[in-house]
C-alpha cells in the first residue's frame, strides 16, 4: 500500500512538473496576439465566491462561453463560500514550494489582496498588456487603491459596488435614512434592528459606518492608520454601539453570525432593515421569492462606503496566459454591459463607457434597473472611501474585544 | 481465538495509512502551532495568545458544555429509547425504521433542519403564531444561536439517540433475557432488576458509544457553525475562524486551537475511561 | 410500563425523529416560505427542475459524491478487513497500543486533524483532486471499518480455514469459499457505514478538494449560505437517498441490529 501511495503521489508530481507555471516574465516579452496564440487551447482556474446562482451563470454561462468560443479555453469556476481560502490555498502552494499552482485567478478585494500583496502572492506588471485596460480610468483613486491599499497593477478591477439598505415599503414606510437617524431608530424600536458581528464582511462595514460617522466623517480617516486617532475614535464608538446593544435584536445579547442570517430574519419578519454591500442583491432576492416585491433598496444621506472589486492572477497561476485573455475579456465593453443588466446581475461598470463602442454607450445609457434595486446614481451621490485594510481590522478586532463580548 | 502470533503483515497496511494521514496531520498540525514553516523559525507565540486569551477559554467552556450536555441527553435518551423499543408496542417498526434512517442522515442535513424547525421564525414559531399563543417571533423563546446552545445540543441528541440506542438495543439482543429474568425469579422488581442486573451489563458499550458522541460533539465545526451565537463561538468554529483568517499571522492560533481541541478530547475520553476502573 | 404509556412515548420518538426533516422537505416544493405562513403559500416544483436543469451543479455533485464515497469505502474495506481479522482473531504484544492507534481518528475531532492533514498533501500532490479527497476519508472511514470488522472475527471460527486447507484448499480458495460467506453480512455493514460517513463529509473535503470537488455537503452549505432555502431543502432531501435506498435494499438480511454500530459522522 505504501508503495502505491507513493507511487500515485510521484505520478501526481510528475505531472505537476511537466506543467510547469507559466513563467510570468516571459509572457510580459510577448506581444498581446502572442499572448492569445500561448493562452489557444488551455483552461483557466477562478476562484470566486460562488453564493449566487446568477453571478455563477454570468462567469459560467457568459464570459466561459465567450472564452471557449473565441479562444477555445476552458473556465472552471471554483466556487468558495470565504474568499480566504482561496488565498489559504496560494499561501500553502507557495509555501511548500509548488510551482504551478492550483488557483488561476480569484475574485477579491481588500484585506485579502492587502495579504497577497504583502506576502508577495499576487503576479504584478501585466495590466498594459491588456487592450482592454484602455477602458478603464486607473488614475480615479476608488480604482487605483483597494481599500487603501495601492493596487500597483497587482489586480485588475472588475466591478463597483456600493453599500445600501433595505426595507419592505408595506411594513416599514418611514426607514431612516443616516446614521444618527438610524441609531434613534433602533432605539425606539427596540428588537427590530441588529446587525452580523464581525468578521461577517457585511456587519464589519456597517460598524465602519458608525466609526465615519464618530470621527465626523469619511474625510478624517482617509490615509494610513493612525493609532491616536483610532483610539479617540474607536472609544467614542464602542461607547455608542454598546449603548445601542439593549434596544437590538435580542437585547443585544447575541448577533447575527452572517449577512445571510439577517437576510432571512428580514424576510422572517424578525427585523425591519437589512443591508447588503451589493444593492443588486436585493432585486435578485425579489426574484428569488425572498424578499417581498414591496423591499426596496436605498442609500444613507451621510454616505454609504463604496468599494471596487478585483481580479487577482497569483503568482504560481499554472495558466497565466489564459488568465491573462480572460482578464481582458471581463474588461471588455460588451461583459461589463452584461453584467450591468439588471436580470443578469446588475453590477456596476468599473470602465469608462464613453471609451467603449458606441453600442455599449447605447446599452449603458439604455439600462433599467430592477424597481426595488436603488439607482447607481442615487447612491453615487453620497459614497464614501473604503478604509485602508489596517483600520479595517483594527476596527474588527476592536469590536470584537470591546461590543461583542 | 487463533491465538497468539503477529498478524503485522494485515495490520501493516492500516497502521500506514493513518500513521501518513493522521499522524501527519496532527504532527503537521503541532508542528504549525508552533510557526514552522512561516519563515521565522519555532516559537511559542501562538500558544502563549492562544492560552492567554479570554475568548479561547470561553469557547472552550462552551463546547465543553454541548459535549457534556449532548453526551449526558444521549446517553439517558438513548437508554430510555432502547428499552422502549425492545419491548412490541404499536408503531414500533416504524420508531425502529426512523431509527436507523436517522443514522444515515449527514450532521448538515440535521442541523439545518433543526435551524428551520427551532429558530424564532421556524416551523414551530408558526406553528404557536398561528395557535395564537405568540405575536410575533420575538416571543418565541430563543432555541437556536442562543446563549446555553440549546439549538446545538437539540441536534446531537436528536441524532445521536438512535446512535446510542441501536448500540444498546444490539447488545439487549446478545444478553438475551436472562440475565433480568433470573434477578426477578429471585424477587426484583422489574427496575431494580434493570438497574442493578440489565445497566452495568450494559455500561462498557454505553461508556464506548459515550465517548463517540462526546469527542464529535466537542469537536465537530458543521453544526455549531449554523446554529451557534456569535460569542463566544465553540471552540472548533473559533479554529476556523482563525485558519480562515485574512491575516495570514492568525494561522498558527488556529493550529494551536485545533491541537488544543485534540488535547481536550484525548484526555477527557481517556480520564472517563480510566474511571470505570479497568 | 403499560402498553399505553410505552406507545405514548413511542408516538413522541417517532415526532422528535421526524419533525427536523419537515421543515427541509416542504422547502424544497417551496417559494417564499416566510414567517407567519405555517404552509407554503406558492407550492412549486421548481427547486427541482432548477436542480436537474442542464446547468446545475447537482447531478454532477451526485455523481462526484457517489464515485468518491464508493471508492473509499471500498478502499477502507480493502485495509480495514485484514486489520480488522488481525485485532479479531489474535493476541499479540502491543495489541491495544495498535487498538488505540486505529481507532484514534474516531476520537481526535476532524478539524485538529484536518488543517494539518492539508500540509501533509500539499506535499504529496494530492490537493484539489478527487484521488485526495478519497484518501482522506480513510481517515474517518476506516477506524469503523476496523471496528466492526473486528467484532465480526472475533465471533468467527478460524478452525473451518484449517479444515480447508487440510482438504487441500489453495490460500484463495479458502478466503473466497470459506472466509468471505462467513463474514460477508459484517463486510456489507462495514461497507454501508464507510459510504455513508464518506457520504456526509464537509470539512475535510473542503480542506483537501480546496473547493474544487464539489460534492452534496458542500453545495448544501453554500446554498443554505446564500439564502437559497429552498435548493438546500432539494440537496437535503438528495443527502437523505443513499441512506433510505440502503435500509430498503439490506433491511432485511441485517435486521435491526446490523446498523447498531456507528453513525454518519
Amino acid at each position: 500500500m505504501l508503495r502505491m501511495m507513493a507511487g500515485v503521489g510521484g505520478a501526481l508530481m510528475l505531472t505537476a512538473g511537466l506543467a510547469q507555471a507559466q513563467d510570468g516574465n516571459a509572457l510580459l516579452g510577448m506581444s498581446w496576439d502572442e499572448i492569445v496564440e500561448t493562452a489557444r487551447g488551455g483552461e483557466v482556474n477562478v476562484f470566486m465566491w460562488g453564493g449566487a446562482d446568477n453571478i455563477n451563470a454570468y462567469v459560467s454561462d457568459y464570459v466561459g462561453g465567450l472564452l471557449e468560443e473565441d479562444y477555445d479555453i476552458a473556465l472552471n469556476r471554483v466556487p468558495l463560500t470565504d474568499t480566504a481560502e482561496a488565498v489559504n490555498i496560494v499561501l500553502g502552494e507557495v509555501e511548500a514550494g509548488a510551482a504551478a499552482g492550483a488557483v488561476d485567478m480569484i475574485w477579491i478585494n481588500g484585506e485579502n489582496f492587502r495579504t497577497m500583496k504583502q506576502a508577495d502572492l499576487a503576479w504584478c506588471g501585466y495590466v498594459d498588456k491588456l487592450p482592454n485596460a484602455a477602458l478603464v480610468n486607473f488614475d480615479n483613486p476608488a480604482i487605483a487603491n483597494d481599500f487603501g491599499t495601492p493596487v500597483d497593477g497587482c489586480e485588475v478591477p472588475w466591478s463597483r459596488v456600493q453599500f445600501a439598505f433595505a426595507h419592505d415599503t408595506a411594513r416599514t414606510p418611514e426607514p431612516p435614512r443616516a446614521i444618527p437617524e438610524l441609531l434613534a431608530w433602533a432605539a425606539a424600536n427596540p428588537g427590530r434592528f441588529t446587525y452580523p458581528a464581525p468578521p461577517d464582511f457585511t456587519g464589519a462595514a456597517f460598524v465602519r459606518h458608525v466609526f465615519t460617522h464618530v470621527a465626523g466623517g469619511a474625510d478624517a480617516l482617509v490615509g494610513p492608520f493612525d493609532q491616536a486617532k483610532f483610539d479617540e475614535v474607536a472609544e467614542r464608538t464602542w461607547d455608542i454601539l454598546n449603548e445601542l446593544e439593549p434596544h437590538l435584536w435580542r437585547e443585544g445579547r447575541t448577533y447575527p453570525t452572517s449577512i445571510t442570517q439577517l437576510q432571512q430574519m428580514f424576510a422572517n419578519q424578525e427585523v425591519d432593515l437589512f443591508f447588503t454591500y451589493d444593492p443588486a442583491e436585493v432585486g435578485t432576492a425579489v426574484v428569488n421569492g425572498i424578499f417581498p416585491e414591496t423591499a426596496r433598496s436605498y442609500g444613507l444621506s451621510d454616505g454609504t462606503l463604496a468599494n471596487t472589486n478585483y481580479m487577482v492572477i497569483p503568482v504560481n497561476a499554472a495558466n497565466k496566459a489564459a488568465a491573462l485573455v480572460l482578464q481582458n475579456l471581463l474588461l471588455s465593453g460588451e461583459a461589463q454591459l452584461e453584467k450591468a443588466q439588471p436580470e443578469i446581475w446588475g453590477a456596476a461598470t468599473v470602465i469608462e463607457p464613453d471609451r467603449a463602442s458606441e453600442k455599449v454607450q447605447a446599452g449603458f445609457a439604455a439600462l433599467e434597473r430592477h424597481p426595488s434595486v436603488v439607482s447607481i446614481e442615487e447612491l453615487g451621490q453620497a459614497a464614501l472611501p473604503e478604509l485602508q485594510a489596517d483600520w479595517t481590522s483594527a476596527i474588527e478586532d476592536g469590536w470584537i474585544a470591546n461590543v461583542g463580548n | 481465538m487463533i491465538g497468539r502470533g503477529h498478524p503485522w503483515a494485515s495490520l501493516a497496511p492500516a497502521l500506514c495509512v493513518i500513521a501518513v494521514l493522521f499522524g501527519g496531520g496532527l504532527a503537521l498540525g503541532l508542528a504549525g502551532s508552533f510557526g514552522a514553516g512561516r519563515g521565522g523559525g519555532w516559537s511559542f507565540e501562538a500558544w502563549i495568545a492562544v492560552l492567554s486569551e479570554g475568548r479561547v477559554w470561553r469557547s472552550l467552556a462552551l463546547s465543553l458544555w454541548i459535549a457534556l450536555a449532548s453526551t449526558a441527553l444521549a446517553c439517558g435518551l438513548g437508554l430510555g429509547a432502547a428499552l422502549l423499543l425492545r419491548r412490541s408496542f404499536p408503531g414500533q417498526g416504524l420508531a425502529r425504521l426512523l431509527f436507523q434512517i436517522n443514522l444515515t442522515i449527514p450532521h448538515a442535513v440535521g442541523a439545518l433542519g433543526i435551524l428551520w424547525l427551532l429558530s424564532q421564525s421556524g416551523f414551530l414559531a408558526r406553528l404557536a403564531g398561528g395557535a395564537g399563543l405568540i405575536d410575533g417571533p420575538a416571543r418565541f423563546p430563543a432555541l437556536t444561536q442562543d446563549h446555553f446552545a440549546i439549538g446545538i445540543i437539540a441536534h446531537y441528541v436528536w441524532k445521536e439517540v438512535p446512535f446510542i440506542g441501536l448500540i444498546l438495543l444490539a447488545n439487549m439482543h446478545s444478553l438475551g433475557d436472562d440475565p433480568e429474568a433470573a434477578a426477578r425469579s429471585h424477587g426484583a422488581t422489574p427496575f431494580a432488576a434493570m438497574r442493578l442486573v440489565l445497566l452495568p451489563l450494559l455500561m462498557p458499550a454505553l461508556i464506548r458509544a459515550g465517548a463517540i458522541v462526546f469527542a464529535f460533539s466537542f469537536g465537530a465545526w458543521e453544526v455549531p457553525v449554523l446554529l451557534g451565537q456569535s460569542a463566544p463561538p465553540a471552540l472548533p468554529v473559533l479554529a476556523w475562524q482563525r485558519f480562515t483568517d485574512p491575516d495570514l499571522a492568525a494561522r498558527p492560533e488556529a493550529m494551536a486551537i485545533a491541537m488544543l481541541i485534540a488535547l481536550v478530547s484525548a484526555l477527557l475520553i481517556r480520564a472517563a475511561f480510566a474511571g470505570r476502573g479497568r | 410500563m403499560n402498553g399505553r404509556l410505552r406507545a405514548a412515548l413511542g408516538l413522541a420518538l417517532i415526532a422528535a425523529l421526524v419533525a427536523p426533516l419537515v421543515p427541509l422537505g416542504l422547502w424544497s416544493v417551496a417559494r417564499g416560505w416566510f414567517y407567519p405562513q405555517i404552509l407554503p403559500a406558492t407550492w412549486t416544483l421548481e427547486p427541482w427542475a432548477r436542480a436537474f436543469a442542464p446547468r446545475s451543479d447537482i447531478p454532477g455533485a451526485l455523481m462526484t459524491t457517489t464515485l468518491i464515497a464508493l471508492a473509499a469505502s471500498a478502499l477502507a474495506l480493502a485495509l480495514g478487513i485484514p486489520a480488522g481479522r488481525a485485532l479479531g482473531l489474535y493476541r499479540f504484544r502491543g495489541k491495544a497500543l495498535v487498538e488505540l492507534a486505529l481507532l484514534a481518528p474516531v476520537i481526535v475531532p476532524g478539524i485538529a486533524v484536518g488543517l494539518g492533514i492539508h500540509g501533509v498533501f500539499l506535499r504529496l500532490g494530492l490537493t484539489n483532486s478527487a484521488l485526495g479527497v478519497v484518501l482522506v476519508h480513510l481517515v474517518p472511514t476506516l477506524p469503523y471499518v476496523i471496528f466492526v470488522m473486528s467484532g465480526v472475527f472475533s465471533n468467527y471460527d478460524a478452525e473451518a480455514e484449517a479444515q480447508a486447507r487440510s482438504l487441500g484448499a489453495r490460500p484463495l480458495q479458502v478466503l473466497w469459499h470459506v472466509m468471505l460467506p462467513a463474514i460477508a453480512p459484517g463486510v456489507m455493514v462495514a461497507g454501508l457505514f464507510a459510504f455513508l460517513v464518506s457520504w456526509s463529509q464537509y470539512i475535510l473535503t473542503l480542506t483537501i478538494g480546496g473547493g474544487r470537488v464539489v460534492t452534496l455537503p458542500l453545495l448544501l452549505y453554500a446554498q443554505a449560505g446564500a439564502g437559497r432555502n429552498d435548493q438546500a431543502g432539494v440537496l437535503a432531501m438528495l443527502s437523505l437517498a443513499p441512506g433510505l435506498v440502503i435500509l430498503a435494499l439490506v433491511a432485511r438480511q441485517i435486521g435491526g441490529r446490523g446498523m447498531a454500530f456507528g453513525g454518519t459522522r
